[in-house]
């Protein structure tokens, strides 16, 4: 068993140029018929899992800043060393922070998220403590006058008027770690930087360019205009601000 | 963690592959890095800073400003690079529009808001004193508006920075991300060498940008550290 | 009515309730979304029982496709024609009933190797010239392919693994000029590339300068020794139309080869080794799936004629098909999957 063995005619192959047209082979601009063909298997797997990988990034940033700024919010002198550490963090390109992790963590989805969630630490925290902030002495004073504790004041006055900066900041963190995301193949092979890398090495390959790169792009703007809905939704007394 | 100490000796070596080929020198491919992405800058600040500046002074255009910055930072830079290589070719020139199309943004994000949003009262009394509209841009609302403007180009650099390594993926060569995006040449500690490098090439910029922005803001502003008002919420990254 | 107490409501529990509905989203699609790629598209599922199938092979034995096992991982390094060998084994054993995930673009040689000794893959194709010099780091060529793969299975059993048999085709280094050049300088081997010296301007990824399946060999064995520059794999077609360069480092099972645009020389003295593929796999992997596991595996490897795989090839690289699809149409072809 260990000669290499051919089957007794050669294999059947198939025709496969029968299925291409010109259009793909001299790499026309725009292939509708290829994004169509390649939606379930290329396009539309890469556009899910690039969406995970945003929103698990964005949820769990948002959680730890969240507490991040709870905390600085109580404990003033915190603001200082966690301003430091997510400037860090944010500072170091995506790349060369993707590849770091990678060593430790493996080349996998962990590499991958704890890098998304480090680059939205900053703009998370700076946002929601800031909001926070500019929540007007006077308000605090008269919670404090009716009777409410600390907590009932936090969750009933100062969070819903730090609203308007807590969704600035998640407009930012989302658009950034969508257009981020496109990295993350080098060490986890899922997201739209998938097709992108694979037309790359391809030409480059302008449909399958255009369509992973403008899937990316319409992403990041549909979640933009998406959150600004979920702002004027949340906050009506809020004036609708510039954009 | 021995591939940290793999990736140490790879840079103590300047980025020679053990029995490899004879490939560019770390110090050469971080210059590199450096050039491109100061020129990258330098374009950008030019275009960007009055720009943004002059609307916030005439206190128009704020859709533009403002969007554009969300539209900016909603392009991926391996999509703009790629783009660019498919219809253009990836040279230099090619590489740099690409930095220049995503380095814009938020220098005329910043710029404009914070010309915009200097005090009225500082703006009327400036004028009540006589000087005229670029004096007062000149004198009072650029100085002012130094610390924002200085945040969206530190911004910028960063993104130029890692723009730039992001472009070997695209298949520009000679900067830093040539190890990362040729791992069969370089090998993994290669790879992890230069990631290594990358990051204090940016934390350095940054930190030497921090500085400069320190010594060149006027002492007054300087003992003010607060944002200013709206700004965040406007959605505004002042990192 | 509905509105105005919507509006009077606690503003607290709105925000509340949109930190928690963005919480729950990212956690509850990262736990569904996290599976693995499967390897055939979702409008395909694959059937325990394809009486197609049954024809050509023996019925599965006892412990064949596993109802209670776990699935067989199986990887492939980060460029196209692993990834349609991926796709062909994976899909295939997947048509016998076997439980397969694949894992694609894992990396380079290196770095999947590493994975299969750790095992987070069970399995994957390698080249068995590749394994030789970069994982064994052996220098000494072999001297035929049957050489080659006898040495590559020796060491890899050292290690836990083991060495399914090879395909017909093997893959490796070559050189490749424009046909007006070759004839302009009656170029048939590469031995004839020597008296033109530096004159000829040879294009190849910048490894190739040092290795001996690279410009050491061609100086050693054939006095070949050209103006050398570093070309990027992708851009290997690109570069020999252009005229950047005369003669360029290709792979032999390159689609763009069908063309006619270009002309491989010959390597008599086989500078560029043997790279017949064979699927290298943990041993406990291969016990425990059984018989019938090895005997779709080779029925597959045994298809993987030069034309077979060269059109393969091209369907991917030139007519834009995706890996999926190609070993799909091939395996249907050819009774599997």
């Amino acid at each position: 068993m260990s000669a290499p063995v051919t089957a007794a005619a050669g294999p059947v192959i198939p025709d496969y140029a029968a299925q291409s047209s010109s259009c793909e082979i001299d790499n026309r601009l725009f292939c509708w018929r290829w994004v169509q063909h390649n939606w379930g298997p290329v396009l539309w797997p890469a556009l899910r899992e690039h969406v995970v990988l945003a929103l698990a990034a964005v949820a769990i940033g948002f959680a730890i800043s969240m507490a991040l700024a709870l905390a600085a919010h109580r404990y003033g002198w915190l603001e200082r060393p966690t301003t430091i550490v997510t400037t860090i963090l944010y500072t170091i390109p995506g790349l060369a922070l993707f590849e770091l992790l990678a060593a430790p963590v493996g080349l996998n989805v962990f590499s991958a998220e704890i890098a998304l969630v480090s680059y939205t630490l900053l703009i998370l925290f700076r946002n929601i403590l800031a909001g926070l902030r500019s929540v007007p002495a006077e308000v605090l004073d008269a919670a404090e006058g009716t009777g409410m504790s600390r907590t009932q004041t936090l969750l009933r006055v100062e969070l819903p008027l730090a609203l308007p900066a807590i969704v600035a900041g998640l407009r930012i963190a989302i658009v950034t770690i969508i257009a981020l995301a496109t990295i993350v193949y080098v060490v986890y092979d899922r997201g739209l930087g998938v097709p992108i890398h694979t037309a790359l090495g391809e030409g480059p390959f302008k449909t399958e360019l255009i369509a992973a790169g403008g899937l990316a792009i319409g992403l990041a703007l549909l979640a933009d205009g998406l959150l600004v809905l979920g702002q004027r939704l949340l906050t009506p007394w809020a004036r609708a601000r510039a954009s | 963690m021995h591939e940290f100490v793999e990736a140490f000796r790879f840079i103590a070596r300047n980025g020679a592959v053990a029995g490899g080929p004879a490939l560019p020198s770390l110090s050469h491919l971080a210059l590199e890095t450096l050039k491109v992405g100061a020129i990258g800058v330098a374009i950008s600040v030019a275009i960007a800073a009055p720009l943004g500046a002059w609307l916030g002074h005439v206190h128009r255009g704020s859709f533009l400003a403002i969007n554009l910055g969300n539209i900016g930072r909603a392009l991926p830079s391996l999509a703009v690079l790629a783009i660019g290589d498919a219809f253009l070719g990836l040279g230099l020139t090619v590489v740099e529009l690409a930095l220049v199309i995503l380095a814009v943004p938020p220098i005329v994000t910043n710029a404009y808001l914070g010309v915009d949003g200097v005090d009225g009262e500082l703006v009327d009394a400036a004028r009540g004193m006589g000087m005229s509209g670029w004096q007062v841009l000149a004198r009072v609302e650029l100085p002012l508006s130094a610390p924002l403007l200085f945040a969206g180009i530190r911004t910028a650099a960063v993104f130029v920075i890692s723009t730039t390594t992001i472009a070997s993926l695209a298949g520009f060569s000679g900067t830093l991300g040539d190890p990362i995006a040729n791992e069969t040449s370089y090998r993994f500690s290669g790879v992890l060498g230069a990631a290594i490098c990358v990051a204090a090439l940016a934390l350095a910029v940054e930190g030497a940008l921090t500085l400069l922005q320190r010594a060149l803001t006027p002492r007054g502003l300087r003992l003010s550290e607060r944002e200013p008002a709206g700004v965040l919420e406007r959605g505004v990254a002042t990192a | 009515m509905a509105v105005g107490r919507w509006r009077r409501s606690s503003s607290a529990t709105r925000s509340a309730l949109l930190a928690l509905a963005l919480l729950a989203l990212g956690v509850g699609l990262a736990a569904c979304g996290s599976s693995s790629k499967s390897p055939t598209s979702s409008s395909s599922t694959p059937t325990a029982a394809a009486t197609g199938t049954a024809a050509s092979l023996p019925a599965p034995a006892a412990n064949g496709p596993g109802a209670n096992k776990p699935p067989i991982v199986i990887g492939d390094k980060n460029f196209t024609e692993e990834n349609i060998l991926g796709q062909l084994y994976a899909q295939a054993l997947e048509g016998e009933g076997f439980k397969v995930r694949l894992e694609e673009n894992i990396g380079s040689t290196e770095i999947i190797y590493k994975a299969l000794l750790a095992g987070q893959i069970d399995m994957y194709p390698e080249y068995t010239g590749t394994l030789l010099s970069t994982i064994a780091g052996q220098t000494k060529q072999p001297a035929s392919s049957r050489a080659a793969y006898e040495q590559a299975r020796a060491y890899v059993e050292k290690h836990g693994l083991t060495m399914l048999p090879p395909t017909p085709f093997y893959d490796s280094d070559a050189l490749a000029t424009l046909p007006s050049y070759a004839s302009a300088h009656h170029l048939r081997s590469i031995a004839d590339l020597a008296p033109l010296g530096k004159s000829l301007t040879l294009g190849a990824p910048p490894e190739f300068a040092t290795r001996f399946e690279g410009l050491l060999g061609l100086k050693q064995e054939y006095g070949v020794a050209p103006t050398f520059k570093p070309i990027a794999i992708e851009l290997s077609y690109k570069a020999l139309e252009s005229g950047q360069v005369d003669v360029q480092n290709v792979f032999s099972t390159d689609g763009q080869l069908l063309s006619g645009k270009f002309k491989l020389l010959s390597d008599p003295k086989h500078v560029f080794g043997f790279q017949n593929v064979a699927p290298v796999l943990r041993y406990s992997a291969l016990r425990d799936e059984g018989e019938f596991f090895g005997l779709t595996v080779n029925k597959v490897s045994s298809l993987l004629t030069l034309p077979a795989i060269q059109r393969m090839n091209a369907a991917v690289s030139i007519d834009k098909q995706s890996p999926e699809s190609v070993a799909h149409q091939f395996l249907v072809a050819n009774g599997l999957g």
